[in-house]
């Protein structure tokens, strides 16, 4: 079987003294103590894993241990500092939904440029505006600037284009819950119909149901590293045994960080150097 | 562990491709995603005119305001006795009123575009490129007051040289585009830039030879050889030099001085591209 996403020793690395805020000013002044408090944070490091056709795997853990910066590695959005990840096959991403809309351009408009954006062929997406159009139900508003939407019906054009494409590999980010009660359901369905489809799936969640119920693998995240991996009910087990811990005001014991996470194939391939893409 | 090492450890550090792949890299991107910026030009341009009661009327319109301002200021009060001293200036107005929009809005493109940047990966040249491109369009309307100021006011000088105009577009267009590729990847990290640009676009403007010749400014080039020098190394002398000879002269452009920004601009395009492929890797951290 060959993998369809495999990640070895990745690390993401962010420079806390370089934001957007910086003017050439501050950079003068944060050259001044450049002694003081670590400079850089890492997201992720030392993780590893490999999942091949047909697998799911779940990812989860606390805020802020990593579960977004891993997807947003997957997907491309994000470069490794350390490390290597090969993804084969299409991707689709379900990061933030229809947070990348234009606000004066009307919602067919959106469908295209998106598409554009995401890399597809115009005849494909000129094959499925009708679909993405019907899926979202948004009646005239389509032709209608996307500032003149509500939260809901943003979130619906969203969905409805990320999940138009047939993917190869699915990343899915607490999408789960968008919408009013009828599009909710809708959207489920669409949800799991993609997930039999896919060949490969990541899925992001902090409802434990889902991990048990769709995937065949869960990592555990903290503070960057894989900590627990393997069958989905065990690693939630975990996972809601350390989170009772922290509710209960205690800290839970810091758990060994996961080199090889019990996954065949990472330990026996050289920590490369190489980007495969 | 990881706390201890702050620095990328050698063995795991990704590979970085060199110059010449990432030249070519870009190139094969950019081909692959003509779409993306032909929906991104179109996309600004439908904005453009929305929100204005005259719409896409400004683009003729803005042009011909500036050079009214300019007649008034030099012609009137200053007393040039420049014979079509409008066409004069216009042949100047037009190329510069198309690089300083493309150039401002090339370096708000990749700030602007947050949002996607975070959410899905695209080569984010295509946005500093759409936004060049799109001041194309501007020009071309423009060149319509243009042609017609030539044929009802000053038909002596129409002459079938200004068919060589789109030969200077092109080079002012290799400038302008790595100016701006370089421009919307310093912005990303110092918002200094923007407010700098403003400002160092209208000094570059009163530098280069718009509102006044060549030739005015003899005493001073001939006088001081090294200014003269410097002077011709400004990309905008050749430019306007060789727009100015189509339209208003009547005759070859400044093919020497343009040889020269064609140099300029090519170094300029390469080294932009290289820098903002470099940082592009940072953007969806730091934005």
């Amino acid at each position: 079987m060959t993998a369809a996403i495999d990640v070895r020793s990745l690390g993401i690395r962010y420079n806390l003294r370089l934001t957007r805020k910086n003017t050439v000013r501050e950079t003068f002044k944060n050259l001044a103590r450049r002694r003081n408090g670590p400079a850089h944070f890492w997201a992720l490091r030392d993780v590893s894993f490999r999942i091949d056709h047909g697998e799911s795997l779940a990812v989860i853990g606390p805020n802020g241990a990593g579960k977004s910066t891993l997807l947003q590695v997957l997907a491309g959005i994000l470069e490794p500092t350390e490390g290597q990840i090969e993804v084969i096959g299409r991707i689709s991403s379900l990061l933030t939904l229809g947070a990348g809309f234009d606000p004066d351009l009307s919602g067919r408009d959106n469908i295209r440029l998106a598409g554009a954006f995401m890399g597809m062929e115009h005849a494909d997406m000129l094959r499925r505006l009708p679909g993405i159009i019907d899926f979202a139900d948004i009646g005239q508003f389509i032709d209608a600037p996307i500032k003149t939407y509500s939260t809901g019906m943003n979130a619906r054009l969203g969905f409805s284009i990320a999940t138009a494409v047939e993917p190869d590999v699915l990343l899915l980010d607490e999408v789960l819950g968008t919408g009013d009660a009828t599009f909710r359901s809708k959207s489920q369905q669409r949800v799991e119909e993609l997930m039999r489809s896919a060949r490969a799936i990541v899925l992001v969640t902090h409802d434990m149901t889902w991990p048990v119920e769709f995937c065949n693998r869960a990592i555990l995240l903290e503070k960057g590293q894989i900590v627990a991996a393997g069958n989905p009910a065990e690693v939630v087990r975990v996972h809601e045994d350390r989170s009772g811990q922290r509710r209960a005001g205690q800290q839970p014991d810091p758990l060994p960080p996961l080199y090889d996470a019990g996954l065949p194939a990472i330990s026996s391939r050289i920590p490369g150097a190489v980007r495969l893409r | 562990m990881s706390a201890a090492t702050e620095a990328v450890r050698p063995a795991y550090r990704p590979a970085r491709p060199g110059p010449v792949k990432t030249i070519r890299q870009t190139i094969a991107d950019v081909v692959s995603r003509r779409r993306l910026i032909l929906y991104l030009v179109r996309a600004d341009l439908k904005k453009h005119g929305a929100d204005t009661v005259l719409g896409n009327v400004w683009w003729v319109l803005d042009p011909l305001l500036t050079m009214l301002v300019y007649v008034v200021l030099v012609a009137v009060i200053l007393r040039s006795t420049r014979e079509a001293y409008p066409l004069f200036i216009f042949c100047a107005i037009l190329p510069w009123k198309w690089f300083s929009s493309a150039v401002g809005a090339a370096t708000i493109c990749v700030v602007s575009r947050e949002r996607i940047i975070k959410q899905v990966a695209f080569p984010k040249i295509v946005l500093p490129l759409s936004a060049c491109v799109g001041g194309i369009v501007s020009f071309i309307f423009g060149l319509i007051p243009l042609f017609a100021m030539l044929v009802l006011l000053f038909p002596n000088h129409l002459t079938p040289w200004v068919l060589l105009i789109p030969v200077v577009a092109a080079v002012q267009f290799l400038l302008t585009l790595g100016i701006g590729i370089l421009l919307s990847g310093l912005t990303v990290f110092y918002r200094d830039v923007g407010l700098l640009m403003t400002h160092a676009l209208r000094l570059w403007f009163y530098v280069s030879p718009a509102l006044y010749g060549t030739d005015q400014i003899q005493s001073l080039t001939t006088k001081n050889p090294e200014l003269g020098r410097l002077f011709n190394l400004n990309p905008f002398t050749g430019l306007f030099e060789s727009y100015r000879n189509l339209i208003y002269y009547g005759q070859a452009p400044t093919w020497d001085l343009l040889g020269v920004v064609v140099v300029e601009s090519l170094v300029i395009l390469v080294v932009g591209v290289l820098v903002f492929r470099r940082i592009e890797p940072a953007f969806a951290k730091v934005l």
